[in-house]
């Protein structure tokens, strides 16, 4: 799941630049996630689910401890968790790219919750619909070897 | 006003095996429906076979979902059937959850998401699950009856087929305004009856269309919901025209009885008490049938196939390679909880599949045992509808009845069917020269004339063997103690046989 996130990050950090530079690539991915699969499993659904996510990530991104799931579903306090992140990695002994790991664990636990309910072909079909323009040949091996 | 003119309704499929013929053809199409059910009764499964069976990337469907099981869930376990085609999501199905709207606003909100998210959408099917949750808040009867006029309207005239879902109870049929405004009403429930489960489907009203009424058994297996006919998918199918064929038993001394064999499409019945030779019997008049180029099939349901086919080897008759040829199939119909009508379907499913010509049950003992509790008590009358329907397509159904034995009358079978039946062959045991032996006779035949003897016969190593002559130094033969006459016998005649084609 973490190279289906790390893809998605990578490809909304492109899409950053040309739309809206000032929005994290994590906060793109998240929300478009949740505008599909809140219209899909509801508000309350979805906000169970990524909440789940976020526990999940917690124990293995510390520095996420700042990030809290709204009611609505919506992410909150990413937009302190990344500068602090990069800018207390050193003391922490990782590295900036350890750093940006942590929106990566945070999708990619969100990802294999799908996976775990929906299973593979629901999964990728689902983050398909929500990047259309995306390739996936790469992550679909992966989804279904994790499945 | 002339047939052209009039408008012709599409019709659907349903997705259901065996729900078509049912609804008459398929579903009508634009109809607003509901399916009600107690929870668990298969409603949710149901709207998905038909949305599966429907939905196009050009004509989607909406599965609206609202408070109650979550669609994640849903599809979880949604998947696990065989119709569930994961190609087809999210292009072709849109599940989308209304929870927050019905939660949070009225009504009148959630008629407008709905009109959005169709006029958006442009769907063929729109389904809403659970319906019954969607208007559970408190609410004036005005503002119900409203919400439910305009949602029928705007569906249909939006040109989709809607399919409403909800756990309603039976006494609420009569005041809720949904079931007025409703084209089609599907009722699905599942009753225990002593320690099984029986499911039955409804179709209280639908629109426009001939349904078959009445309640139709239905199952849930992996591949979702399926539906029996209680008209075995027969209906509208014209009857086979009456045979003159006659089929032997290959036991010349018998067949001679018959006046040449059963005839073609009759029901068959061969009643005796255990060890008499009924299930030798019914081999043998499939192994011939075979031997003359008619395939046939065994439903057995107190031993197994493999079983069945070894004691057949014992008297010499091969069922092992008209089975690997496809000429002979031996249906063992699982001892649980089954109903006619499926047992019906699994038999019909087989006869098409190789065009039978026989058909033999052994036994109908073990046939009523295998039922759930609850279909035994319509025995008589599924037999019946059974019986009908089989003979009507020319298959010859061979049944075998136990019967106790007893010696003091002489019944024919235990479940007082022998009006179901064309013909009825009894064995029974007699008490002759210290001996318990056995002898046969043509109780009756529909369609002809047929012996009066009765005659003693073996069971060897070639099957049932009828001995000399009939047994006409005793008196009381049927009695089974029977009393010897001492007197030559004054005709000194030979076996009497029947004058063929003369008809009661």
């Amino acid at each position: 799941m973490r190279d289906l996130a790390r893809y998605l990050l990578a490809y909304e950090a492109v899409a950053c630049k040309t739309s809206d530079p000032v929005e994290s690539a994590t906060l793109r991915v998240y929300e478009k996630l949740r505008q599909s699969l809140g219209a899909f499993a509801g508000v309350f659904g979805f906000q169970a689910l990524a909440f789940r996510a976020l526990t999940q990530a917690k124990s293995e991104a510390p520095g996420l401890w700042a990030v809290q799931i709204a009611a609505d579903g919506s992410l909150q306090g990413l937009g302190e968790f990344e500068p602090q992140l990069v800018e207390f990695a050193p003391q922490l002994g990782s590295g900036k790219d350890q750093a940006s790991e942590g929106g990566v664990i945070l999708i990619a636990r969100l990802l294999g919750l799908l996976l775990v309910f929906l299973g593979g072909t629901l999964t990728l079909r689902l983050v398909q619909s929500v990047w259309p323009d995306a390739a996936f040949d790469d992550c679909n091996s992966e989804i279904r070897r994790k499945a | 006003m002339n047939t052209e003119d009039r408008v012709k309704i599409n019709k659907l499929p349903t997705g259901v095996p065996g729900l078509d013929e049912i609804v008459g053809g398929g579903l009508p199409e634009f109809s607003f429906n509901i399916i009600a059910g107690a929870p668990g009764s298969g409603k949710t499964t149901l709207a998905h076979q038909f949305v599966f069976a429907n939905a196009t990337p050009e004509r989607p469907a909406l599965y609206f979902t609202v408070l109650g099981e979550s669609s994640i869930k849903m599809l979880r376990y949604q998947q696990q059937y065989t119709f569930f085609d994961p190609a087809k999501l999210p292009d072709s199905i849109r599940f989308i959850n209304l929870s927050q709207v019905v939660l949070e606003k009225d009504l009148g909100a959630v008629l407008e998401e709905i009109t959005r998210e169709v006029t958006k959408a442009n769907p063929a099917v729109v389904v809403v699950d659970s319906f019954r949750t969607m208007v559970r808040k408190p609410q004036s009867d005005l503002d119900l009856q409203s919400f439910i006029q305009g949602l029928a309207l705007f569906l249909a005239s939006w040109q989709a087929t809607t399919f409403l879902i909800g756990e309603y109870a039976e006494d609420e049929l009569r005041d809720n305004p949904i079931f007025t405004v409703a084209d089609g009403l599907f009722w699905l429930r599942q009753t225990p009856e002593r320690n099984s489960i029986v499911r039955k489907l409804q179709i209280i009203k639908l629109r426009g269309q001939d349904s078959v009424p009445g309640l139709h058994t239905f199952r849930i297996t992996d591949a979702g919901v399926q539906a029996f006919s209680r008209t075995f998918g027969l209906s509208g199918r014209v009857k086979d025209p009456p045979s003159h064929r006659r089929l032997c038993f290959g036991i010349p001394e018998l067949d001679k009885m018959l006046g040449g064999g059963v005839r073609e499409g009759d029901s068959v019945l061969v009643a005796g008490s255990s060890g008499t030779g009924k299930s030798v019997l019914a081999t043998q008049f499939i192994a011939e049938g075979i031997s003359q180029g008619e395939p046939g099939i065994v439903a057995v349901f107190e031993e197994r196939p493999q079983a069945y086919a070894e004691r057949a080897t014992t008297l010499g008759l091969d069922l092992e390679t008209p089975q690997k040829d496809g000429k002979l199939k031996i249906l063992y119909l699982r001892p649980l909880d089954l109903s006619v009508d499926e047992t019906m379907h699994s038999i019909l499913d087989a006869v098409q599949k190789i065009g039978a010509k026989r058909l033999v049950i052994d036994s109908l003992a073990g046939f009523e045992m295998a039922l759930s509790p609850g279909f035994r008590a319509d025995f008589r009358e599924s037999l019946y509808r059974m019986i009908f329907a089989l003979t009507g397509i020319g298959v010859t159904i061979l049944s075998t009845v136990e019967v106790d034995e007893s010696f003091i009358e002489f019944p024919f079978s235990t479940y007082s069917i022998s009006f179901l039946t064309d013909d009825i062959i009894r064995l029974r045991y007699v008490s002759i020269d210290g001996q318990l032996r056995k002898v046969m006779v043509v109780i009756k035949m529909r369609g002809g004339n047929h012996a009066k003897d009765i005659r003693e016969y073996e069971i060897t190593d070639k099957g049932v063997v009828i001995l000399g002559k009939r047994l006409s130094d005793y008196q009381g033969l049927i009695s089974g103690i029977p009393v010897h006459s001492n007197r030559p016998d004054p005709q000194e005649e030979s076996t009497q046989e029947p004058e063929i084609g003369s008809h009661e």
